[in-house]
């Protein structure tokens, strides 16, 4: 799950989360847990139940907090038999731990735990190498390593081809595109995602897939090319059977390229989905500090203001810091202000990538400023307009108000030859638009409500026990029947005797 | 065709269009020729291996396709050649010296959008310009269409008007004519709903047309009235629309709400 958080920035609130979770997961160690992974993963090929290897991923980012070079080396260790190939191509991946280390371990593992006889299925080796993976990553000296050893993975997990498979290649892409990333051009893995995609499309793999499409877009939106990923969108199929934390990336994605294309309306939806959909704030509070980030602009393109809670949370206190200055300096109306804050917090919405879309809410700064002007006079001169708004002069003015009432922002008209705007009486608050504000509302709480009834999750053989019960009843009834039948011969009998 | 007859054409070609005045006639043959040349040569979508010199000529040839059909008022052509020179800019950006004409014809690009009204065409396109986004504002190419697109969603047109003649290149003035257009309608339609009435010397001024027959020209197209012995212009009025409840959609949407409370029930 955690492999959502990707912001180098948050690293600290990361650090922080990862001491949490050490402190309260059980004492059991590291070694042990990817043992017994990779027993449950053997169980998931033999049973074809890909449900525990679900179970397995989903302790990966635990797991991966607690990797170092030891762990790994004892594990491959004492999951392989001694003289396995696999085993000394991923040792190959590893330093050499230090002599003494190894001669102890050696010792330890060999004497009192029996060594495995038998090669363990191939899911367990690409487990391993995910795992190698996610540790070369954690340090700048190894990312030419990382990268090496994610394209063997890759080849090796094709070659392989099973289906079994499909959950951990999923997982492994993002260790992938982490890989490229951070020791070459992510541009220079797009052509090995898209023939991935290709492939995962044709299996019907629904994980792949969706993690596939996600590195796309991540990888086409880092280059600022939203005319392909827009083009992607539309030619793709987002799985719905995909995991949440990918629906939460995709509707991220999706909620960014919407907002480009001045689609704010679509754009907010995405966000709203992502951040329901997205881990809780704790555990990946990097997506979710990037998502309301764009949130909170995009609210603001549409017009409306975003919720001061949201800028009293916890996490997003700090990271939204300038954006909560801009909302300020909307919500006044002030221009001056609005140009002063976009100053002083320039580098980070740079680094953001939401500085563009800051630059657009000019025209609702003058336009939220013309409104409050003209809710709280009946009359006002353009030359007041001029000043209270901080524009160069009257003849703009009278245009911006032309467009401002042409637009339907307010009620109103000027008259040109006094020189001054009147404002008309406000929209009275009742009309279709209400009821259809309602609707809106209303289906979407219809939907939530059908939605959840499909999602909800039944134990598979539940029913069987009924059926075994209604069988049980049935039985008994028909045993009563009979013997009613049989009672009522008898006491026929008995009658007739008497008789 | 061989490369050196490519390479002749080129020299001619640049010779003809670098020309004062330039002969757009001979250029626009030329460049019929030299397109087939650079399909026969597989240069004008590269793939694989391409001499630099090549692909430096081929995106030079485009250029000047591009500059040249703005100089012809030929909108679409220049759509094309300027689709076909995206490869160049952005997947060849690391290969290739970067060239002088890229930013007055990304410019240019951007304007069109703009006079095309394909607004988030206009945003998108911006935002996959290869430059940081503080630095739009450095440079006077791309700065000349952020601005317009500022003044034209505010309101601020006389912005618009003054800066018709600032324009950093000599190509975008063939734009203005369009882009007077676009700020006429769009005034127009603001005065229709802002005044009831206007003296005619005004609405000249606002329209900014210089003279009254212009403006009586413009008013009979948009269907306005106009009073001359008084003076001025008043505006057609579509009514208070009248509200009404939208009874079939109510009903339906009742129903609809019934039948899912059931199942939920």
């Amino acid at each position: 799950m955690a492999d959502v958080e990707m912001k180098p920035a948050d690293a600290k609130s990361k650090e922080e989360v990862s001491k949490e979770t050490k402190t309260t997961s059980p004492p059991l160690s590291p070694v042990a847990e990817i043992k017994s992974n990779a027993a449950l993963m053997e169980k998931a090929v033999h049973n074809i139940e890909p449900r525990f290897t679900h179970r397995v991923l989903r302790s990966l980012a635990a797991i991966r907090k607690r990797l170092d070079d030891k762990v790994l080396h004892d594990a491959i260790a004492e999951v392989y038999p001694k003289d396995s190939a696999v085993k000394a191509s991923l040792f190959a991946w590893l330093p050499n731990v230090p002599a003494e280390d190894q001669s102890m371990d050696v010792d330890s593992s060999a004497s009192p735990k029996t060594s495995p006889t038998s090669e363990p299925v191939p899911e367990v080796e690409i487990y391993l190498r995910l795992l190698v993976l996610h540790h070369l990553l954690t340090s700048k000296s190894s990312y030419d390593k990382a990268l090496e050893l994610a394209q063997e993975t890759i080849q090796r997990i094709q070659s392989l081809n099973r289906r079994s498979m499909d959950p951990i290649a999923a997982k492994v892409w993002f260790a992938v595109e982490r890989a490229y990333e951070l020791g070459a051009e992510l541009s220079d893995a797009r052509p090995l995602f898209l023939a991935a995609q290709r492939t995962a499309s044709l299996r019907h793999d629904d994980e792949t897939q969706a993690s596939l499409i996600n590195r796309l877009l991540r990888s086409y939106i880092q280059y600022s090319l939203y005319d392909q990923a827009d083009k992607l969108i539309s030619k793709t199929k987002f799985p719905t059977s995909a995991p949440t934390t990918q629906y939460a990336r995709y509707h991220y994605y999706l909620g960014r390229i919407r907002a480009v294309q001045l689609n704010y309306t679509d754009a907010h939806t995405n966000l709203q989905n992502a951040i329901r959909r997205a881990p809780p704030p704790r555990t990946a509070p990097g997506f979710y500090q990037a998502v309301h980030k764009l949130c909170v602009v995009v609210e603001l393109l549409m017009g409306d203001i975003p919720e001061r809670s949201t800028f009293r949370h916890p996490v997003l206190e700090k990271a939204l810091h300038g954006y909560f200055d801009i909302v300020k300096a909307v919500r006044a109306g002030s221009l001056s202000q609005f140009a002063a804050t976009l100053q002083q917090h320039a580098a980070q919405f740079e680094a953001d990538k939401t500085y563009s879309l800051i630059v657009r809410l000019r025209q609702n700064v003058i336009k939220t400023g013309i409104r409050r002007l003209s809710l709280s006079y009946a009359r006002i001169s353009l030359r007041d307009i001029c000043v209270k708004l901080h524009l160069d002069s009257e003849e703009d003015a009278e245009y911006i108000v032309g467009k401002a009432i042409r637009d339907g922002v307010i009620e109103g008209r000027i008259v040109h030859e006094k020189g001054w705007m009147e404002c008309g009486a406000q929209k009275s608050g009742y009309g279709p638009e209400v009821s259809e504000m309602f609707s809106r509302r209303i289906g979407y709480c219809l939907e939530l409500h059908n939605e959840s009834v499909k999602a909800m999750r039944y134990p598979l053989n539940a029913h069987r026990k009924e059926l075994a019960a209604a069988e049980g009843a049935r039985e008994r009834e028909k045993e009563l029947a009979k013997e009613i039948q049989e009672g009522e011969l008898d006491d026929e009998d008995a009658m007739g005797g008497d008789f | 065709m061989s490369t050196q007859q490519l390479s002749s054409l080129y020299g001619e070609l640049t010779r003809s269009f670098d020309a004062r005045p330039s002969d757009l006639n001979k250029c626009g043959k030329l460049l019929a020729q030299l397109k087939v040349a650079l399909i026969e040569t597989g240069l004008i979508f590269p793939q694989g291996d391409h001499k630099l010199e090549d692909l430096v000529a081929a995106r030079d040839i485009l250029e000047i396709g591009a500059f040249w059909s703005i100089r012809t008022k030929d909108v679409p052509s220049f759509d094309r050649y300027f689709s076909q020179l995206q490869t160049f800019y952005n997947d060849f950006s690391s290969v290739l010296p970067p060239s002088k004409r890229e930013y007055p014809l990304r410019g240019l690009n951007l304007i069109r959008l703009l006079i095309q009204n394909r607004i988030a065409d206009f945003h998108t396109t911006l935002e996959s310009l290869p430059l940081p986004a503080d630095e739009l504002a450095l440079n006077p190419y791309i700065r000349h269409p952020v601005n317009l697109e500022q003044w034209l969603m505010e309101g601020s047109y006389s912005k618009v008007w003054n800066a018709r003649e600032e324009a950093p290149a000599e190509e975008y003035k063939f734009f203005v004519d369009s882009l007077i257009g676009t700020i006429r309608n769009e005034i127009a339609s603001c005065e229709e709903t802002a005044y009831e009435s206007l003296p005619l010397k005004d609405a000249a001024t606002l329209l900014f047309f210089k003279s009254q027959s212009e403006l009586l020209e413009f008013a009979k197209q948009r269907g306005w009235q106009v009073n001359l012995t008084a003076g001025t212009v008043t505006f057609a009025h579509k009514g208070e629309e009248k509200m009404e409840i939208p009874k079939e959609k109510l009903i339906a949407n009742d129903l609809h709400y019934a039948r899912e409370l059931e199942q939920i029930v």
